[in-house]
């Protein structure tokens, strides 16, 4: 497989269970995610384009078909070389934002760079870059309670770009946003993607969202659709 | 970074971090009271037994106890001066009692009744043991020719206090030996046998009636009984003919099988206590931790491990552990010293003739066993409350509500 391509997708399958049924939620997706571009999978609800994201996230168990990540293949990586990926190589941004509530905006960015192992001033030096780049440095000393929810999502994007990692990832994140903070967030997406050289991949249903996109994925009914 | 996301963690929620807290809080100080008792017990029924007959220990001759013999007086410890000006001279001992036993006959009117009988400084017994409850007359204490006897003993010669009786016995050279004694008091202990044959005289009435300067035994009090172990291995180390005996062996169908027992009951009673500790805080950690689904989803989703995700819920159970165990023992400390601080009065332990009052007695060591207690207890709960999310699978946890 090729290491010019972030992820390398080759009949894919996934289904869960919900209750006594069972649902397919991607159906033999194939596909070649390039590096450093912002990518979006779009799709109506129940697409499958969540699922997708969480198998390229690491966070779902990898079922049928093969996911190569920078040339390697996902499936044959034990559970420790996966967590270092996530750890290293992976920034997540969820809808709901998962910022830890007992902790300063600084303290919330810096937290997943010390279990990086990282030195101080090292952690010091990211974690200011990283808030200057969504501009809530000014902010660092507040809690996430104290923050409206555009700028919890920055402070969210803020610690997935301080790990320095190959891809964002992230579900849907303005979907909880209104479209003003929405477009300032995916101002910041696009900025990261060209200036800092990290992939970036999201779902989105929003049409705002995919007018950002530099190449998107299109899933219906667990389905590629180009 | 990790153990200060684990000690913030306690303050996200402090309605939630307070009712856990009172859990193991109330289970500790539960614990740590329950100690605090079982120690009182012990210990005030280990003074009774003390103070009930044998003091802290006895010495006699070597093998003395052991065996029986014909002549028994023959092996009864002949330098007492020497023994005494040695005992008196360590810092440890507080008072000696030498005893001799005296069989001898009792003669009131026409009757006549064997008895077993005892002769002891009875000035100085009288001070120390109070064991025997007097039915009725007083001590037997300084009266020279004064007898104390047994309810059951009393009522077969059919004497009161203040009654005289004659006492016969075998002196050691074989001789018949007389003389006449004033009923001081009688005394009942409870136990059938002991009251229809026990009498007790001065320790030089039942010499002269003997005929002897020998004793048959020196019974010890100390300041304290944990220092009889060194006292007594000096003690045989300077008299190696001699050999002493603690309370706890001489009383052992008494003393040492109700310990044993009150351990073992103590035991399960804590087994429940900590069963229940457990329970709760299990219950407090788990509800939690399950609420915290989304946050270790992340958590897992960035990276860290499941063994990463067990050891912040642990440290949390630690920390939890930790701070209401101390805030429970503190609690307990002070409920302790200030309301219960007079005791709980307790009927007569087994061989025991007189109710006594059990107050809470600390220690450090039951700081230590209730602290630790608690930790592991809040450790196991949050242990295992915490294996089942993070083992989740990271997408579920994340999509928690």
């Amino acid at each position: 497989m090729k290491k010019n391509y972030l992820y390398q997708l080759k009949d894919v399958s996934f289904n869960y269970q919900l209750g006594s049924h069972q649902i397919e939620a991607i159906k033999n997706v194939s596909m070649d995610i390039p590096l450093q571009k912002l990518i979006t999978l779009t799709g109506p609800s129940g697409s499958g384009k969540s699922s997708l994201l969480n198998l390229l996230g690491l966070i779902e168990p990898i079922q049928q078909g093969s996911i190569f990540f920078q040339g390697e293949e996902l499936s044959l990586m034990s559970q420790s070389q996966q967590n270092l990926i996530r750890k290293f190589q992976i920034g997540f941004i969820f809808q709901q934002f998962h910022l830890i509530p007992v902790f300063t905006v600084e303290e919330n960015v810096a937290f997943f760079l010390a279990r990086q192992g990282l030195a101080n001033a090292e952690i010091k030096k990211r974690t200011k870059e990283s808030l200057e780049a969504v501009k809530l440095w000014e902010h660092r000393q507040k809690k996430p309670n104290e923050l409206s929810g555009g700028q919890r999502q920055r402070v969210a994007i803020a610690r997935a770009l301080a790990k320095k990692p190959n891809v964002i990832i992230g579900d849907e994140p303005t979907a909880s946003l209104d479209q003003k903070t929405g477009r300032e967030i995916m101002d910041i997406f696009k900025h990261l993607a060209s200036e800092h050289s990290v992939s970036i991949i999201l779902t989105t249903h929003d049409p705002m969202v995919q007018s950002y996109a530099e190449k998107s994925f299109h899933l219906v009914d667990g389905i590629l659709k180009n | 970074m990790v153990l200060f996301l684990s000690f913030m963690n306690l303050f996200r929620n402090f309605r939630r971090t307070l009712a856990i807290l009172l859990t193991v809080a109330l289970g500790t100080g539960v614990l740590f009271s329950f100690k605090g008792f079982i120690h009182g017990v012990l210990n005030q029924y280990k003074e009774s037994t003390i103070h009930a007959h044998y003091g802290h220990g006895q010495i006699n001759t070597k093998n003395y106890r052991e065996n029986i013999y014909a002549e028994p007086w023959k092996h009864w410890i002949n330098n007492f001066s020497e023994i005494n000006h040695y005992l008196t001279q360590q810092s440890e001992v507080v008072s000696i009692f030498p005893r001799v036993s005296l069989p001898a006959l009792l003669k009131s009117g026409n009757t006549a009744i064997s008895g077993a009988g005892q002769g002891i400084d009875a000035t100085k017994e009288s001070h120390f043991f109070h064991g025997l409850r007097i039915a009725s007359g007083e001590p037997l204490t300084n009266q020279e020719n004064g007898i104390l006897l047994g309810i059951g003993l009393a009522k077969a010669l059919g004497v009161k206090p203040n009654d005289s009786l004659t006492l016969l016995a075998t002196s050691v050279d074989g001789a018949i030996s007389e003389a006449t004694f004033i009923v001081a008091g009688i005394s009942e202990t409870g136990s059938l046998d002991f009251d229809n044959r026990m009498f007790r005289v001065q320790l030089q009435a039942a010499q002269s009636l003997l005929k002897t300067d020998n004793v048959e035994s020196i019974a010890l009090g100390l300041k304290s009984d944990k220092e009889w172990n060194h006292f007594a291995q000096a003690f045989e180390s300077h008299f190696p003919q001699l050999e002493t005996t603690s309370f706890a062996v001489l009383d052992k169908v008494y003393y040492q099988h109700s310990v044993d027992w009150l351990h073992a009951q103590f035991k399960v009673i804590q087994l429940i206590i900590l069963s229940i500790v457990l329970l709760g805080i299990f219950n407090s950690v788990s509800a939690s931790v399950l609420e915290r689904k989304q946050e270790i989803g992340n958590f897992r989703a960035n990276g860290e491990s499941v063994f990463d995700v067990m050891r912040l819920i642990t440290f949390e159970g630690v920390f939890l552990g930790f701070l209401g165990g101390i805030i429970g023992i503190t609690l307990t400390y002070i409920v302790m010293i200030t309301f219960l601080n007079n005791g709980i009065l307790m009927p007569p332990g087994p061989g025991l003739t007189r109710p006594f009052y059990i107050s809470f007695e600390f220690e450090w060591h039951m700081v230590y066993v209730s602290l630790g207690l608690s930790t592991l207890a809040a450790f196991v709960a949050s242990f295992f409350a915490g294996l089942r999310v993070a083992n989740m699978p990271i997408a579920k946890a994340l999509r928690s509500i």
